[in-house]
């Protein structure tokens, strides 16, 4: 009983710890975030290479799923709108569903998936291979140099990226939507405009934002947390992922609470 | 050894340019990024002119073929001349050698290990290498701090 | 190997930020964000169901938005709105602003503007909005609507049964119509056929007067819905809601009943032409199945539009 009660006790000091280590960090990097001395040409190569793989190199794989997926939920979707005879909700749910909601989810899954698993093990093999000490011994510090240009990118390839998913599934709309339901451009148009509210646009970039934030960030602390141990790496890269899927759905709460109440 | 290394780096630090074995290669970056990263950062040197100036310095031991290199594509001399280019890099630079040996494993002599320095000597302020007594030998005549 | 990443990183970012900042501009534009914006007042005796950020509406569509809500000194609550310009036509010094509550759906003001090329409304100006009634209220307003259009039924239903009943008033006038009818054939004058059966005479017009009387409630009954038309709203008064229904079929059932009055003064005044009289007295009896049917008609209408089956009282919500 008591052994169990001991283990509750382990588990919420952990949890307590984990948590508090990950608000540190987060203050900490926000703060370096909006420091001008950040940003140096170091950190702007950093910048440049990190957006260029998470964000550009991964755009043709992107741009087939997104119109794969924006024919296939388009298509189920108007369909059942057609049945049901509910033609006015297109545009509620191109604009309140699709674009608000499965943009952003479609995106940070695939850059979770691509990207945060590659950056935890990047940093957790640069902790073990000593290469943290390296830069520390040239007095380069770390936050400035390796995790605020990672954590700017992540954020900026999910703006970039969810809104281009976004224009995609729209535009794939259009064709969905002028075959099953001869629609025109204009009146097409017009459906998503009546549809649009600028605030749900604002939260959408807010959102993405956030998920691009934490989707870089987890992972970068997790890769610190390995030890100089090789077999530390694939156990930071595990507890990694969890973390950021666990940080996708709660944003996911979040955002959807503010949004709905 | 270890401790009185430490003593000294810390003793000088900002102004340390260390070769040693615990402070490797950045393995993502190249050869020419390993040696441009410390003016791109300090001085904010803009990328360019800094792979410029790096090509330049390379050009000095004959390596401007493997720039754009990474570490594990390097060899032991190869290696060695890139961090020492590294820690030239660091302004007014105290280039602090911690066992070059080990990183020179196919070098015997220390003289390979002078004429590098001479290559670098317009870039440095000071030098220091720090050895085991037992390697002072290998070093000719220079000076080595031996414990 | 770095300038082409430079090279391909720039290319994406430009080409997407002119892409999202294209859609944004495009959708703030087409929301007025950018146009310019006319603030009104508009004062009410109560904030209750008053909200920032209320849409305002004209004609269906959304022209602007509640800004801000104030109480001024005097407790009047000050509504501000702001439209964009290029639905400021919509607001002229006659228009007139109603608050409703739809059944479903949030509050909105509805503007209505009779005549869009009139004087503009002024910026200064305070016009007090209307608050249109909620459920509660306009189901409490057509409460004695209903009470009457029951009242009416109840009429009717009385009539019908002198139809259905052997020694009811209605066949013994028709019983009457007949034996006047067979004098007439056989020559007999008006005074005769009246001095013969006084009773008949009686009954036709105590019927007659029962189906003025109808006719004057249904009567009453149009003024007090067109009244109320007057002053609420769309959702139940509207195309099809459910009080021109209503009219609508009291309309034919006034338009029957003063058929009937007519069919019945033919009765009363029974010239000389027997033909004549058989063919009013059988207008009289399918006038009066019409009038059965369309006040049946009215009883599912107002059944199905606000439910109530045994007492003729709505159930409030």
């Amino acid at each position: 009983m008591i052994s169990v009660i001991e283990t509750v006790g382990r588990s919420a000091l952990n949890s307590s710890r984990s948590f508090r280590q990950t608000a540190t960090f987060t203050a900490r990097i926000l703060l370096r975030l909006f420091a001008l001395r950040t940003y140096n040409s170091a950190s702007r190569t950093v910048f440049i290479n990190q957006f260029y793989f998470t964000a550009v190199q991964i755009l043709p794989l992107f741009l087939i799923v997104a119109v794969i997926f924006g024919s296939l939920v388009n298509g189920m979707a108007f369909q059942a709108i057609k049945d049901l005879g509910l033609s006015d909700y297109l545009g509620r749910l191109l604009m309140g569903f699709v674009v608000t909601e499965v943009s952003p989810f479609v995106t940070v899954l695939l850059i979770a998936l691509r990207s945060s698993s590659a950056i935890n093990a990047e940093i957790a093999v640069m902790k073990v291979n000593h290469e943290l000490y390296t830069l520390e011994s040239f007095g380069i510090d770390t936050l400035d140099y390796l995790f605020v240009p990672r954590i700017l990118s992540g954020m900026l390839t999910m703006v970039f990226l969810s809104s281009l998913f976004a224009l995609v599934v729209l535009a794939v709309g259009l064709l969905v939507s002028s075959v099953i339901f001869g629609t025109g451009v204009d009146a097409y148009l017009d459906t998503l405009l009546r549809s649009a509210s600028v605030l749900d646009m604002i939260l959408v970039l807010l959102k993405s934002a956030t998920f691009g934030f934490f989707i870089t960030l987890i992972p970068i602390g997790q890769g610190l947390n390995a030890s100089e141990d090789l077999t530390s790496v694939p156990v930071a890269v595990l507890n990694g992922m969890v973390k950021v899927f666990l940080a996708i759905v709660i944003i996911e709460v979040l955002s959807s609470v503010v949004r709905f109440i | 050894m270890q401790q009185g290394l430490g003593e000294f780096i810390a003793a000088h630090r900002g102004r340390v340019g260390l070769v040693s074995l615990t402070a490797p290669l950045i393995s993502n970056l190249s050869v020419w990024g390993n040696i441009a990263l410390v003016p791109q950062y300090h001085q904010n040197k803009p990328e360019r002119e800094a792979r410029a100036e790096t090509l330049g310095l390379l050009g000095r031991f004959g390596m401007e073929q493997v720039a754009e290199r990474r570490n594990a594509g390097l060899t032991a001399e190869e290696r060695f001349c890139t961090m020492l280019l590294r820690a030239a890099m660091v302004a007014n630079a105290v280039l602090v050698l911690d066992r070059p040996f080990s990183i020179l494993t196919t070098v015997r002599a220390g003289h390979s290990l002078a004429d590098a320095l001479r290559k670098v000597d317009d870039l440095i302020a000071e030098t220091h290498i720090f050895d085991y007594s037992w390697e002072t030998e290998r070093y000719g005549g220079l000076d080595v701090a031996a414990d | 190997m770095s300038q082409r990443i430079e090279f391909k990183v720039g290319l994406f970012i430009t080409i997407t930020t002119v892409l999202i900042m294209a859609s944004i501009g495009y959708v703030f534009y087409q929301k007025g964000i950018f146009a310019r914006v006319h603030t009104y007042t508009l004062s009410s005796k109560t904030g209750e169901t008053l909200a920032e950020g209320m849409p305002v509406v004209y004609g269906g569509f959304t022209i602007g938005r509640v800004s801000s809500l104030e109480l001024d000194e005097h407790g009047t609550v000050l509504i501000r709105f702001k439209i964009p310009e290029r639905y400021n036509r919509v607001v002229r010094a006659d228009s007139t602003f109603i608050l409703e509550k739809p059944l479903i759906g949030s509050p909105r003001i509805v503007v209505t503007t009779v005549n869009l090329t009139g004087p503009p409304l002024s910026p200064a100006a305070v016009p007090e909005i209307t608050v249109s009634s909620d459920i509660n209220e306009i189901i409490k307003r057509a409460q004695p609507i209903v009470d009457k259009a029951d009242r009416i039924m109840g009429s009717v239903a009385q009539i019908t049964e002198n139809l259905a009943d052997p020694q009811g008033e209605m066949r013994r006038i028709l019983r009457d119509a007949q034996k006047v009818t067979s004098r007439l054939s056989k020559q007999e004058s008006l005074l005769e056929m009246a001095v013969g059966d006084p009773h008949s005479v009686r009954a036709i017009h105590e019927t007659l007067g029962k189906l003025r009387d109808i006719a004057t409630r249904a009567d009453t009954l149009l003024v007090a819905a067109e009244t109320l038309t007057g002053r609420t709203g769309e959702q139940i008064y509207g195309q099809d809601g459910v009080l021109p229904l209503v009219r609508a079929i009291l309309h034919d059932l006034q338009g029957k009943l003063a058929k009937l009055n007519v069919a019945l003064d033919n009765i009363n005044r029974i010239s000389g032409d027997v033909a004549g009289s058989t063919r009013d007295l059988q207008v009289l009896r399918s006038e009066l199945d019409a009038v059965i049917i369309a006040v049946g008609d009215l009883v599912a209408e107002v059944d199905r539009k606000i439910p109530f089956k045994d007492k003729p009282e709505i159930k409030l919500p």
